[in-house]
């Protein structure tokens, strides 16, 4: 049996890592997909203060702290069985839709952005977010970082502090917004609603004026029928920050909404002994392998998934953008995982216009903004949308509101087993017998789980701070034939 | 699409502003051994304000959790900048320091999945730089061989936490390097 290894070469252990078993006649026989785990986050929290969640979940990553920070402060909520005012509500849902804007521009111009501008193919070198720039236009490079300092600077007004927000607590938030402040976050709202439309123009006529890239989002290299859930609103609409969970079936029918403290009733986790990363299914339909389908309980939570799992979006750009994809898709709903990037920026004009609504509410200014907590804490649950799928918190504590257990099931954690399907699908397309394995082949497989965005952002933090990839096939005996690099 | 305020003219310093450096600790402060470029951050920050004579409206201590654009963003409007963060060799003992530049770091943004989510440093500083942005022109890092970066701990492992002092001098050091290079006096 051939092994090849897509594999970073600066980590000994805990890295994520793409195995890819061909068998004699070098067809693939199975691929395995390892996700980082970072160890011992239960154990560090119990013994500490609930409200100290929100400050403590922030530092679990470095590229969504304020999805946790989010979370952590509504499972506070729960734990203290306390309802915030409803400017506490807006504010921090404000505070997101910011943040979101911000996340979900990087990865379409800096991460997803390549291979479609540039082309999944084109020289490695080219392939990044500075071929991106080089190729749409300087100008653009400036919007790009100006749509981050926007998202940024109401992430800093809002949360408090320009990184790692520090604003929301059990029962609200400890800063409200000045007149002068909102006024301000109105200017750049108007400014990120046109930026948004901006870029799903460029996307209409970079990639579906392709007819190859076309063909290639709706080829069945990358589909996979599989469940989707995502948060909606009382009206079923996308929502990121608060709402039902909906889950829907391969053929789009709901199967079910469930409330942040049902999540059990749903969801749960499957084990497999080549991981230490549970792959969580749907608990009603039941764990069949890795597998699509109806009778399959793996499912599926990113933008692609919350459009499929909702009735439609909330404001009306997004609608329109919404009823378009799946007009141009062939209906409802998508299973094509390269279209979560189309999704992705839906979302993002969603996350603009929501934006411009609740920075024009009439309450957004209010000093009401915080319920002081006056029950015994005792158990709660905290579900947002973080952009790469939900994002579930669980505490338990005593009566004074000291931990005593931590469940998290984050983004990247749902999609796990999509993920990995999505690579064997890939690769058993992209690679069989006499097929020599070369770098935009395997850019191709690598697009199958870059798609999801998947969030490795807990184990970047030491320097290089990057997750490079090293392929290296290896002959039956398991001996190195070749190593192929990513770069150079 | 309407168009926003030039991030180049936001971020171009005034002239005749004086040089400035950015001292920064990277890491997860509560990830074990990650945590070692905020604590020797922080203890430069103290060494600084402790020592009247190296006082220097010049020189800024931040401490972050971030890579890639988010850090080419902190970065804008400073001279030169010295970013201290746990490194991961594999051949390093623990502990060990390293003298570092950009250049040493394999620039990892000519691939994909360079960051989960991001680019590298070296892609967004050239952005930066292409867009007109007033970025450091001189950029030393201090690595410190980690052992524990999978672990939630705010603890540092002993020979991490011994490395300290060695690796605030360090840092001093290069300082005192880049203000003697900016025409500035300093003894430290």
């Amino acid at each position: 049996m051939t092994r090849i290894t897509i594999d970073p070469i600066t980590r000994l252990e805990g890295h994520g890592k793409i195995e890819i078993f061909l068998d004699e006649e070098g067809d693939v026989e199975n691929t395995y997909f390892q996700i980082p785990e970072l160890r011992g986050f239960e154990r560090f929290c119990v013994g500490r203060p609930v409200e100290e969640m929100p400050l403590l979940t922030n530092r679990i990553c470095g590229v969504c702290p304020e999805a946790h920070h989010m979370a952590a402060a509504k499972a506070g909520d729960a734990v203290y069985g306390v309802d915030p005012p409803s400017a506490a509500k807006k504010l921090r849902e404000l505070l997101y839709m910011g943040f979101f804007f911000t996340d979900h521009t990087t990865h379409f111009y800096a991460l997803g952005g390549p291979d479609f501008v540039m082309g999944p193919d084109a020289p490695v070198a080219e392939r990044n977010i500075l071929g991106v720039i080089h190729k749409v236009g300087l100008e653009i490079a400036g919007q790009v970082l100006q749509a981050r300092k926007y998202g940024h600077t109401v992430v800093e007004m809002l949360g408090g502090r320009k990184v790692h927000p520090c604003t929301s607590i059990p029962g609200g938030v400890t800063k409200g917004l000045t007149e002068e402040e909102r006024e301000k976050i109105e200017g750049m709202g108007e400014w990120a609603v046109g930026f948004a439309q901006f870029s799903l123009d460029l996307f209409g006529d970079i990639v579906l004026g392709n007819q190859e890239y076309v063909d290639l989002i709706l080829g069945d290299i990358y589909s996979d029928r599989t469940h989707y859930i995502g948060l909606v609103d009382e009206n079923n609409k996308v929502n990121f920050y608060d709402g039902k969970v909906s889950v829907v079936d391969p053929d789009g029918k709901r199967l079910g909404k469930y409330a942040p403290d049902e999540y059990t009733d749903w969801i749960a986790e499957h084990v497999e002994p080549w991981t230490y990363l549970k792959f969580p299914y749907l608990k009603k339909v039941g764990w069949k392998g890795f597998v699509d389908g109806n009778d399959s309980g793996v499912y599926m939570a990113t933008p692609l998934s919350r459009l499929n799992a909702a009735d439609g979006m909330a404001t009306p750009l997004a609608q329109a953008a919404y009823e378009k994809f799946y007009e141009t898709l062939g209906g409802k709903p998508v299973h094509q995982r390269l279209a979560i990037h189309w999704a992705r920026l839906i979302e993002l004009l969603y996350s603009a216009e929501r934006w411009m609504e609740l920075v024009t509410d009439p309450e957004i200014t209010s000093p009401n903004i915080h319920t002081v907590p006056t029950k015994v804490p005792t158990e709660g649950v905290g579900i947002v949308e973080a952009p790469r799928g939900t994002l579930t918190h669980h505490y338990w504590t005593d009566e004074r509101g000291i931990l005593t257990k931590v469940n998290l099931v984050v983004g990247t954690t749902n999609n796990y087993a999509p993920i990995t399907m999505s690579i064997k699908k890939a690769a058993s397309s992209l690679i069989n017998k006499g097929t020599v394995v070369t770098e935009p082949i395997l850019n191709m497989v690598e697009m199958a789980f870059r798609a999801y965005d998947p969030c490795f952002g807990c184990a970047t933090h030491s320097l290089p701070g990057q997750m490079p990839l090293e392929v290296t096939i290896r002959d039956v005996d398991g001996e190195i034939v070749n190593v192929l690099r990513q770069f150079c | 699409m309407s168009s926003g305020s030039s991030v180049k003219e936001e971020t171009i310093p005034a002239a005749g502003q004086q040089p400035k450096i950015l001292i920064v600790g990277l890491g997860n402060p509560i990830l074990g051994d990650d945590g070692i470029g905020w604590r020797v951050a922080e203890a430069v920050e103290e060494a600084l304000l402790l020592e009247e004579e190296v006082k220097n409206p010049a020189v800024e201590v931040a401490c972050y959790s971030l890579g890639g654009l988010s850090l080419m963003e902190r970065l804008i409007g400073f001279d030169q900048a010295i970013l201290i963060d746990a490194v991961q060799t594999g051949s390093g003992k623990p502990g060990s320091l390293y003298d570092l530049t950009l250049n040493d770091l394999p620039d990892l943004s000519t691939g994909h999945l360079t960051a989960a989510h991001d680019t590298s440093l070296q892609t967004a500083l050239k952005l930066g730089r292409e867009m007109g942005a007033s970025l450091p022109s001189e950029i030393v890092i201090v690595g410190i061989e980690a052992e524990k970066v999978y672990d939630f701990s705010e603890t540092l492992s002993p020979e991490i936490t011994a490395s300290l002092p060695e690796a605030v001098n360090l840092v001093l050091k290069q300082l005192n390097k880049l203000l003697r290079r900016s025409s500035q006096s300093l003894t430290v």
